[in-house]
């Protein structure tokens, strides 16, 4: 099983190494779509399917409160699970982002490590270097 | 204004070093040539901008750390989405650090180039900084 993501922040830098991490980390995606903002990112949500989010905050024409606001408004995409990836790390922003619907907050500056979790627990899969580790300690442990 | 110079100086460290690999010398007060500017201005129980000033080489070896481009690749719109996403980074980060129970908006950066004319003296907290030669200024001012 694939999944296709959605990434949306402002800098065109940002997406680039969202989603170089994503692709090294060897998450199975299929398509990786790119917005510039959350009006943008609605207009790709309109015509494709996306299996998971991963969005800024602070952007331009729609921000990414109003984006997370408007996606779980609309009964055919609030279930899909959305992290949010900002420098705006306040408890009161995070606990606002999270009452909204967000699955995860990531602050800027990220590792790759944390954001390729964070992936992993959103969608509810394992990751490969999780599971590697989980299997040693089984064979470790199995005298 | 020390605390917050201090402040400012772990936000600066943990921002350029852990995303872009670059790793700064603080180099005083002295003001040295730079060929860019981003700004980001913040509002909240605190209102302010934070500047980010960038040598020209140090702007590409931000930019070939981070995306993995060599110069030859990398355009003016890449140097000047990684300078702005500087300023955004180190900007969230020393308003956390300064008090996380406290929300403050951000604005989009800004770009210039060359820098906006240097504004020397006032309430403002500058840090400048060399990198194997090149040169790295932060300047916090507030305006309430």
């Amino acid at each position: 099983m694939s999944f296709n993501v959605l990434i949306v922040d402002d800098s065109k830098s940002v997406r680039s190494v969202i989603k170089k991490i994503i692709t090294i980390s060897g998450f199975r995606m299929d398509q990786c779509y790119e917005a510039a903002n959350g009006k943008q990112a609605l207009e790709i949500l309109s015509k494709e399917w996306v299996d998971v989010i991963l969005s800024d905050l602070n952007m331009p024409e729609m921000n990414g409160l109003e984006m997370l606001a408007a996606i779980k408004a609309d009964i055919h995409l609030q279930k899909i699970p959305i992290i949010i990836i900002s420098t705006e790390s306040s408890d009161e922003r995070r606990n606002a982002v999270l009452e909204m619907g967000a699955k995860q907050f990531v602050k800027k500056p990220f590792s790759p490590e944390y954001v390729r979790k964070v992936l992993y627990e959103v969608i509810g899969m394992e990751d490969e270097t999780t599971r590697e580790r989980n299997e040693r300690d089984n064979d470790g442990g199995d005298f | 204004m020390k605390e917050m110079k201090e402040i400012m100086m772990a936000a600066i460290f943990d921002v350029v070093e852990q995303m872009f690999y670059v790793f700064l010398e603080p180099i005083g007060d002295d003001y040295a040539d730079y060929a860019m500017e981003a700004a980001i201005q913040f509002k909240g129980d605190l209102k302010g901008e934070m500047s980010v000033l960038v040598s020209d080489g140090l702007a590409k070896s931000m930019v070939q750390n981070l995306l993995g481009l060599e110069t030859g690749q990398m355009t003016k719109e890449d140097i000047e989405d990684c300078v702005k996403e500087v300023a955004n980074m180190i900007c969230g980060n020393f308003l956390g650090r300064l008090d996380r129970t406290r929300t403050f908006d951000l604005s989009v950066p800004s770009f210039s180039q060359p820098p906006r004319k240097a504004v020397t003296g006032g309430d403002a907290c500058r840090l400048y900084f060399d990198s194997d030669g090149e040169s790295f200024g932060a300047i916090l001012r507030l305006t309430n």
